[in-house]
């Protein structure tokens, strides 16, 4: 019979000791009021606590001896088809599935109770490794016959760190799909409709043409926009294609040692200045005329949105359309803006596996299982993203027409892939965000200059980049 | 002895009916004890550190939390507009659950059915609520554009500045319900006999409601008053889901004129992950909140009638 662990044995005498800790006054002597209180409350708290920490500090062996491995991922990423897969195929191991919640991850990983293996983007991996949070995962890459380092593609590049920068160094993360989130997905019957030429789906259009070309595909009428020519998703990110951009004039977004930005460089204030004019035109939704459920999903496929900004992984929303959906729609290259073709991913969701993870053996079991497994090959052919690893990019699916032209376009754009400047001071595209959108809108609203507007994200991003420093040292 | 005996039976009886009252309470106690005077100890200790939520790399900063927030211009502002917010929104709030509640208590056929509609959006959740509001609101296919285009009125953009604040306004009074049953019953609780001898001294209908009703229903106003400041205080959840937030801990881009103090806090806390910033912000509006309460408690030695004079029971 295996052993418990020392927590669990203690978690089960909790109950009699919290009780026997405080013992009974001699017969015939009254407790006093206070005393009374005193005792009660710390025995139903020790009652109380028993299951809460329980719930926070689960028992990380069955009670037939195996495993429990924590995991925090998304249901619909990570199947309860698969979870009884996995443990079919090892029986030593149970899985735990937490519903992702980042609050509750936090929580966990302050309590240094963390989950031993949590869903989590490639960009935006710096603070969590500059943090000390994040397992290397070079050792098991170096042993696996499945996972190694030359079959993953360089996408996985934005979980390296080498202790300064992304890119190098040892990988703490993988990559489960991931797409080139600036590319374009367009409606050709709208275009028909109004007389415009559709996109090349070989050859990038710059961003003013887009915008221009936006202009005309929109339709309003009575005050309300009946067709928006272009929607860049402007409720989910801001920050990732304004730094690309930013890239692409041959800008730089944080200074060489990652603790500072300047939004006020020529490069900056054309790219913000483009997304102000876009606002002002009325092209697509934003924060002064957003979509009524925060995406622009529904807007394009009732054909009220002739081109949206999204990656690869929106083509899994139309297999199950109509044909007059499949047949028209068509994806073209990221736009570019100055002379440099950069085509990033904005997150490039993956897995990671925690620092104080207590079963780390078994959580890359299940990395394997699910990076490289039966589910990353199911993946690779639903079209809901693009793979990461090598092998598996000639699974992409392509039985639909639609799939063969997105099919190829995306090959060719493989090729301009790049990383996005990630700084472990700060949180990404969530702090970056709303400092953008509120600095943004009053540009939009003439209430000051673009310039002005790139002075004020500038201060209040370098003063949540120096509290960053501050906190991370 | 007789006396010895009497004091000594009732202290023996008075421990027991502590015991009783303090064993009946411990539940409630517990709750506090636990759910809300720990995590507030919790947050004074965490406010005095630079704290990002998850990281184990932390240190005490002493009070730069709190001299910062005092230089913070977002923060005062938010502060300046929740306390505008609430200065609108109470009034409204209270004398529209008083209105309600006045023509609810007519006679009136099927009154219990009116009753129970305006009842009916106090008990749906709020998340649903601002949700269903947000499709309404919507400029371009929201049904109360779709109403004033019926009689040829523009449509307008609600969910932005400045329409944004009078969207929230609409939406918490939507859930007028709960307070109109609260006045309902006080204006039930006023004996009928003082309306009529008012009406046989020559008082008309408003004089009879405005010096007679309102003083002797002016606790429950009270009432609504307080717990309607502290309500319209602590406001986040509407004016982000008003707005194009996500999920918790993901990008808000709320408007401007309904960013309220706790939606900053709420952007301290999941944006910034500045656990030890935002813990001091919310230190500091309770204590706001709790001068804003006092004053209004003491104001309302002026304006509210209690039947038994406390005073002079003591």
């Amino acid at each position: 019979m295996p052993q418990l662990p020392r927590r669990t044995q203690l978690i089960g005498a909790a109950p009699a000791g919290a009780v026997s800790q405080f013992p009974r006054p001699p017969a015939g002597q009254h407790i006093s009021r206070r005393r009374f209180l005193t005792s009660s409350a710390l025995a139903a708290g020790g009652a109380l606590s028993v299951p809460l920490l329980g719930a926070c500090n689960a028992s990380t062996e069955s009670g037939d001896g195996k495993t429990v491995l924590t995991v925090m991922y998304m249901a619909n990423e990570l199947t309860k088809e698969q979870i009884a897969d996995f443990e079919a195929k090892n029986p030593d191991i149970k899985i735990r599935f937490i519903a992702h919640d980042g609050t509750r991850l936090n929580a966990m990983l302050a309590s240094n109770e963390p989950p031993d293996f949590v869903r989590g983007p490639a960009v935006g991996s710096a603070r969590t490794n500059a943090q000390g949070l994040a397992t290397e995962l070079d050792q098991y890459l170096d042993k696996s016959s499945v996972l190694n380092k030359e079959s993953l593609l360089p996408v996985n590049d934005s979980f390296r760190w080498d202790g300064k920068q992304i890119g190098s160094g040892p990988y703490y993360g993988l990559v489960k799909d991931w797409s080139q989130d600036a590319t374009l997905w367009y409606n050709r019957a709208l275009f028909k409709e109004a007389k415009i030429e559709p996109l090349s789906t070989t050859e990038p259009i710059s961003y003013d043409e887009l915008l221009e070309i936006g202009k005309k595909l929109t339709k309003k009428s009575g005050g309300k926009t009946q067709v928006y020519g272009l929607g860049l998703e402007w409720a989910w990110n801001l920050y990732a294609p304004l730094s690309m951009m930013i890239l692409q004039q041959g800008g730089e977004v944080y200074s060489s040692d990652l603790t500072e930005t300047d939004m006020t460089t020529p490069q900056a204030l054309r790219a913000l200045k483009w997304y102000v004019d876009f606002a002002k035109a009325g092209v697509g939704p934003t924060s002064l005329d957003p979509a009524p459920d925060g995406a622009d999903l529904s807007l394009f496929l009732a054909k009220r949105m002739a081109i949206t900004q999204d990656g690869y992984w929106y083509g899994g929303n139309f297999v199950e359309e109509s044909d007059e959906i499949k047949n028209n729609i068509a994806m073209a290259p990221a736009p570019v803006m100055g002379d440099k073709r950069i085509s990033p991913t904005y997150a490039g969701w993956g897995a990671y596996i925690p620092a104080k993870a207590k079963h780390k053996d078994e959580a890359w079991k299940l990395m394997e299982y699910f990076m490289a497994g039966k589910p990353s090959e199911d993946r690779a052919k639903s079209g809901w993203g693009i793979p990461a690893l090598k092998s598996q990019l000639e699974m992409m699916p392509q039985e639909l027409p639609y799939q063969k032209q997105v099919y190829q376009t995306q090959q060719a754009e493989l090729e301009y892939a790049e990383q996005l400047p990630d700084s472990p001071y700060i949180g990404g595209a969530t702090a970056w965000d709303p400092v953008l959108n509120k600095h943004l809108l009053r540009a939009i609203k003439n209430e000051v200059t673009v310039e002005a507007a790139g002075k004020a994200i500038t201060d209040e991003i370098n003063k949540l980049l120096q509290q960053g420093k501050d906190q991370i040292g | 002895m007789t006396t010895k005996g009497t004091r000594r039976r009732r202290k023996g009886w008075q421990r027991y009916s502590s015991r009783t009252f303090y064993l009946f309470a411990s539940p409630w106690l517990l709750g506090f004890a636990l759910l809300t005077a720990l995590p507030l100890g919790y947050a004074l200790a965490i406010s005095f550190t630079n704290f990002d939520g998850r990281s184990p790399r932390w240190r005490w900063v002493g009070l730069r939390n709190y001299t910062e927030l005092f230089d913070d211009a977002d923060v005062l502002a938010s502060m300046v507009r929740t306390l505008a917010f609430t200065a609108i929104a109470v009034p409204i709030m209270v004398a529209g659950g008083l209105g309600l509640a006045v023509l609810l208590n007519q006679r009136l056929k099927a009154v219990g059915l009116f009753r129970a509609i305006f009842f009916l959006p106090s008990v749906v959740p709020m998340v649903a609520a601002a949700i269903m509001w947000k499709l309404i609101f919507n400029r371009d296919v929201g049904i109360l554009n779709e109403i004033l285009d019926v009689i040829s009125i523009p449509p307008v953009t609600w969910l932005v500045d400045p329409n944004a604040f009078y969207a929230l306004v609409i939406l918490i009074l939507w859930g007028l319900g709960g307070g109109m049953v609260i006045m309902l019953a006080a204006l039930q609780g006023v004996p009928a006999e003082l309306e009529e001898a008012a009406i046989i001294d020559g008082a008309n209908r408003w004089q009879v409601f405005w010096n007679v009703t309102v003083p002797m229903i002016s606790p429950v106003i009270f009432f609504q008053v307080v717990t309607g400041v502290i309500f319209t205080f602590q406001i986040v959840i509407q004016p982000l889901l008003l707005s194009q937030t996500r999920e918790v801990g993901q990008v808000t881009h709320v408007p401007e004129s309904t960013h309220l103090f706790m939606v900053q806090v709420y952007e301290e806390y999941f944006a910034n992950n500045r656990y030890g910033y935002a813990s001091a912000m919310l230190w500091v509006f309770f204590l706001v909140i709790l001068v804003v309460t006092l004053i209004v408690l003491r104001s309302s030695r002026l304006w509210v009638h209690y039947e038994v004079d406390s005073e002079a029971d003591r």
